[in-house]
């Protein structure tokens, strides 16, 4: 018993001991929060404030300014990891600096790019940033803004307008933009020619509809996937310039035009011309491979998977614009695209050095066009559009200059407002267009439902 | 008796019936797995199904030993199982056995925490503990992956309900024979527990070769890499490497096969009727 | 006394009671045989204890390797979580949190995140929230069927490849087992390529009897039966395993003394097997449900959550407010109600499956 009350007694002493040392440190200014070096508690400057000076940071850069990081590190995925792996090496053989390309699984480097932001730390100096993510990731404030170093390169007006909305919050920008997706329809010339479906006679969504009909029972015009109906959604609404969101933040999902879009997947759903395989899967390659399905409503990029998943359908493609909505109306829109981004986390020398391999990748004309033979990825690089290579006829398309058709594309799609919100967005149409496909609503209700579930989830009014 | 014999037989024949009819069923995907392994990507993806296997399994494992090193991934893979059952094995059935044959303080409580813990899902201890692990230095380490889940409720639920039906009178007539508690742990309570040990090295191992979340974001280095990392790899944004993806999954089948034939002679009956008889 | 009439009656609850008394007697006799030595025990652990205070601190020797670990790993996840809850999450850190410079030591915690107090705000959120409604709904549902379905057939199986007469015991038992096995990647693609309306294998084979296509992966009803079905096939066989090795701690003797008074297989099923079991049996079911209620994989990757919300799991759905929408505050509290609610669940479980 005599144990215990001395032991409570000598648990007390030590806890004053402890908080006197404690105050005296304190008015030392040995200990503190916030920022050391700082006076004040508060949350200042960037969150690099590792002292590891371990970044290699030798050599200062050409122009002489600050220092740049002798290694970096670069995050991407697939086929686009394997483009920037040419950049690196050109990039390397011009410069002094190590440029280490690593080549994830895509959802894979999602999951772990997210927990290093999040966590603040092991974050790679550049990665890639899809649009459609990007303000959801500058949201968390992991994202180092960028807009100094583009406006000293003067690369701005170099890229197709359309790109930068989604990369610019709070009048800072983010990223740099690398490839776009501009829309196209990809057709199966061998079945249009034995159906006598002529593809400069499609205009409209209701021109495509008609000419759907006359395939067989057993042949499909187009697929519309049950599973990724708010990405058909978001690219018909983007090519009305529809905007998710209005400038003063209200959700607008519920407008006319968004109508106008639902509408017309319902019509394109009850015309039965639709096959409803998921994308990507193998009945879904199959189904190409063999030309069950004879258009494929999709965007530039697509055309590196076809070339390398159906490599004997060679020459028997061609591409059209997308319908427009309504006689008359708008044919561009855009579907994907990514760009590139420095984690914030990462030191002033590793910035510079990324900054300097990402202008170098994406801003030349030389390195996006190596991309863009390589591997298919569209650059979102608007001066290259005028190279004689983009005019060339190509085989793949039975003679064809597509890539002229995207470069005009690409050009006139219109920018789209992308925010943190959107993927309750695409959450919230995904859902309601669903139902209405399955015949559970309309798409009045469909549209207004999506709607309210965003506004409830977000915390925004309704426009 | 003739009677009896015959709906032995009957009875017989049914079991028989019932467990080869669930030894198919769950054959069947694995089978079909095996089968993708050896078939190159177009003919996998043909319908109708194929159902004979192909002679591809070499070509498609030498792609993937290009992509990724999946030999050092399955090394890596089983070392870290192997030395994680080891201690996880070790550290509950001491903590089992203390909560199914002590009394003492704050037994129920500490064990019922212990198990809400095992409702947790990963996803949110990911952040906290990968933050964790960077302040120690630790990231990127095989003991980072190890030792978090060493203390694994699953193993100290396992042990405590199965070290219950342990006679204490075994164990008191341990102790009057002067037995120390460590003694009748290791020399009495264990060895009664083969089967169940057996049991939870496999839950165990199982656990640690699933793991995908966590080692993805603490392993940065591809040489460190897990096999679930590994497959995670294969799954491309536009390209799914399904034959790449089927020989990895079938050669990642064999460790647990392995584990499971080293294991057979655990899995023994009436093991404590035998110690009582003494 | 029992008449003659009644020894050879072998049905009837006069013959059911002798029976389980008779197993109530083994066990009597079982323990009345060591009750001398159990006294004499008693008698010597009381003076042990009066002269060696050991008895009650070896217990916490036992489990301190353990709970070291534990608290160290495990509780800083779990109150940061907790903390968390109470926050709406607005960024990344800046900045230090708490720093000491003592000249040659200097140590740094960073802050974390960027939070702003919303005290019970998210709480009420996930309340209203008709999604977090729907996944509740959802994985309730698949927990109901799957469960119950998966242990049954795993308690037939163990006890199958328990019987005397089985042959090839350990190659059914691996055979059985193996699914447990497979990646998760690669069999929830082969599920997605056997399921799929058009071209999966079983609608072909059910083509095959004559019955229509099933809308496994498009239909919400049929897709959650597709996840209960995968969920099924993966994990039988390891619940079988655990059941097994609980089988074989029942001592003999019991089931020798029930069969000398001529109880039949299903008697000592369920006056032997049964009892003895409850506490493995209990583990099962709790481990399962728990599992159960975890489930976050197979819907992940065979269904995405879909179609149209009806196979999206609670676990999903704090993945998606925490991975995708990046409300980790919210997704904190949703977690924090998602251990309490399966925590008391298995509490109830377990008090309920008797403690003895």
């Amino acid at each position: 018993m005599t144990d215990k009350l001395n032991y409570a007694q000598v648990g007390r002493r030590r806890l004053m001991k402890g908080a006197g040392l404690a105050g005296i440190a304190g008015l030392a200014g040995c200990v503190g929060t916030g920022d050391p070096g700082s006076g004040d508690g508060s949350d200042g400057g960037d969150g690099s404030d590792g002292s590891d000076g371990s970044d290699g940071s030798g050599g200062s850069d050409d122009s002489g300014n600050a220092a740049m990081a002798s290694e970096i590190d670069v995050w991407g995925w697939d086929v686009a990891a394997r483009a920037l792996q040419i950049t690196a090496e050109e990039y390397e053989a011009e410069n002094d600096a190590t440029v280490a390309v690593e080549e994830f699984g895509r959802s894979a480097m999602k999951d772990r790019l997210q927990t290093n932001l999040l966590s603040g730390s092991g974050a790679p100096a550049v990665s890639m940033l899809e649009s459609v993510d990007g303000p959801s990731f500058i949201a968390t404030d992991s994202v180092a803004p960028l807009t100094d170093e583009i406006e000293e390169a003067g690369v701005q007006e170099d890229f197709i307008s359309g790109k930068w909305e989604a990369l610019t919050v709070g009048g800072d920008i983010y990223a740099l933009p690398w490839d776009t997706g501009p829309t196209a329809v990809y057709y199966r010339r061998s079945v249009y020619d034995e159906h006598d479906i002529d593809p400069s006679s499609i205009e409209t969504w209701a021109d495509l509809i008609e000419e759907g009909q006359k395939l067989p029972d057993d042949q499909y015009m187009l697929n519309l996937p049950e599973g990724d109906l708010s990405g058909v959604w978001r690219y018909q609404f983007r090519q009305l310039s529809g905007e998710p969101f209005l400038d003063s933040g209200e959700v607008n999902i519920h407008n006319e035009k968004s109508l106008k879009v639902a509408q017309n997947i319902k019509e394109i759903y009850d015309a039965d011309i639709a096959a409803n395989i998921e994308g990507w899967t193998s009945a879904w390659f199959s189904a190409y491979g063999d030309a069950t399905i004879a258009s494929l409503p999709s965007a530039a990029w697509m055309e590196g998977t076809l070339r390398a998943e159906l490599p004997d359908t060679a020459g028997d493609w061609g591409v059209y614009k997308i319908p427009a909505l309504e006689s008359g109306g708008p044919r561009a829109s855009n579907w994907g695209g990514s760009n590139l981004m420095i984690a914030n986390q990462v030191s002033e020398e590793k910035k510079q050095r990324g900054w300097d391999y990402m202008e170098w990748s994406l801003a030349t004309e030389e390195m996006q066009l190596a991309m863009y033979d390589e591997y298919g990825l569209f650059p979102a690089l608007e001066t290259v559009y005028d190279e004689p290579v983009f005019d060339e006829e190509l085989d793949f398309y039975d003679g064809q200059a597509a890539r002229a058709l995207f470069a005009e594309v690409a050009q006139n799609a219109p920018g789209y407002r992308f925010t943190a919100d959107t993927p309750e967005v695409s959450q919230a149409m995904e859902t309601e267009l669903q139902r209405m496909i399955n015949g559970e609503q309309s798409p009045e209700e469909a549209v207004q439902a999506a709607a309210e579930t965003v506004a409830e989830n977000t915390d925004r009014d309704l426009a | 008796m003739r009677d009896q014999r015959r709906k032995d037989a009957v009875w017989q024949f049914l079991t028989y019936a019932f467990v080869i009819t669930m030894v198919i069923v769950m054959m069947v995907p694995l089978y079909w797995m095996l089968v993708a392994a050896t078939l190159p990507q177009e003919q996998f993806l043909q319908f109708p199904p194929r159902l004979i296997p192909g002679t591809a399994f070499m070509d498609n494992f030498a792609a993937l030993q290009e992509r990724l090193d999946f030999v050092r991934t399955i090394r890596n893979s089983v070392l870290i199982a192997v030395i994680y059952t080891l201690l996880s094995l070790v550290l509950c059935s001491m903590a089992g056995f203390a909560f199914a044959k002590y009394e003492f303080k704050y037994k129920e409580p500490i064990f019922y925490t212990i198990l809400a813990t095992l409702v947790l899902p990963i996803q949110l201890l990911v952040i906290p503990l990968f933050l964790l692990m960077a302040q120690l230095d630790w990231t990127n380490t095989f003991r980072a992956i190890i030792l978090p889940w060493a203390a694994n409720p699953i193993g100290i639920f396992l042990m405590r309900q199965n070290m219950k039906s342990i006679p204490d009178a075994l164990l008191e007539s341990a102790r009057m024979d002067g037995a120390t508690e460590f003694q009748i742990f290791y020399r009495i309570a264990l060895p009664t527990m083969r089967s169940s040990l057996a049991a939870l090295a496999i839950i165990l191992f199982l656990f640690q070769w699933d793991l995908f979340l966590y080692p993805l974001v603490i392993l940065e280095s591809s040489d460190m890499y897990t096999i679930p990392i590994g497959l995670a790899q294969l799954t491309g944004f536009q390209r799914i490497y399904y034959d790449q993806i089927m020989v990895a999954a079938t050669l990642a089948i064999v460790p647990m096969v392995v584990l499971f034939l080293v294991l057979q002679k655990q899995f023994v009956s009436g093991i404590l009727a035998g110690s009582l008889k003494e | 006394m029992a008449t003659s009439d009644e020894t050879t009656d072998r049905t009837g609850q006069a013959y059911r009671r002798r029976v389980s008394e008779k197993v109530r007697e083994a066990t009597r006799k079982f323990r009345r045989a060591f009750r001398p030595a159990w006294d004499r025990f008693r008698f010597a652990r009381q003076d042990l204890t009066a002269a060696t205070p050991t008895l009650p601190r070896v217990a916490y020797l036992f489990i301190s390797p353990f709970f070291l670990l534990f608290s160290v790993f495990l509780a800083f996840p779990v109150f940061y979580t907790l903390y968390l809850s109470f926050f709406e999450y607005q960024g990344v850190g800046q900045g230090s949190l708490f720093w000491i410079d003592l000249g040659p030591l200097y140590i740094e915690i960073p802050r974390i995140a960027q939070l702003d107090f919303v005290a019970l705000g998210n709480y009420a959120r996930l309340l209203g929230n008709d999604l977090f409604w729907q996944s509740m709904f959802n994985t309730s549902y698949i927990l109901v069927i799957q469960v119950p379905l998966m242990i049954g057939l795993a308690l037939a199986l163990a006890l199958a490849l328990n019987a005397s007469f089985m042959r090839l015991k350990g190659v059914f038992r691996t055979a059985i087992a193996l699914p447990v096995s497979a990646n998760l990647v690669a069999y929830s693609t082969v599920f997605l390529l056997l399921f799929n309306e058009q071209l999966g294998f079983l609608n072909y084979m059910l083509a095959g009897v004559g019955l229509g296509p099933v809308p496994w992966l498009t239909d919400g009803f049929w897709a959650r039966n597709t996840i209960i079905a995968a969920v099924t096939w993966r994990w039988t066989g390891y619940n079988m395993i655990i059941l097994l090795a609980g089988l074989q701690t029942i001592p003999q003797q019991l089931y020798e003394a029930a069969e000398i008074d001529g109880a039949n297989r299903w008697e000592k099923f369920r006056y032997v097997t049964l009892p003895q079991l409850k506490p493995v049996l209990l583990f099962v079911v709790v481990l399962s449900t728990i599992g159960t209620f975890k489930l976050f994989a197979e819907p992940y990757v065979i269904t995405g959550g879909g179609p149209t919300n009806s196979t999206i799991t609670i676990v999903q759905y704090i993945y998606r407010q925490a991975f995708i929408n990046f409300n980790l505050g919210y997704a904190s509290a949703l977690t924090v109600v998602f251990v309490a609610i399966v925590s008391v669940f298995s509490v109830v479980q377990i008090k309920i499956g008797g403690e003895d």
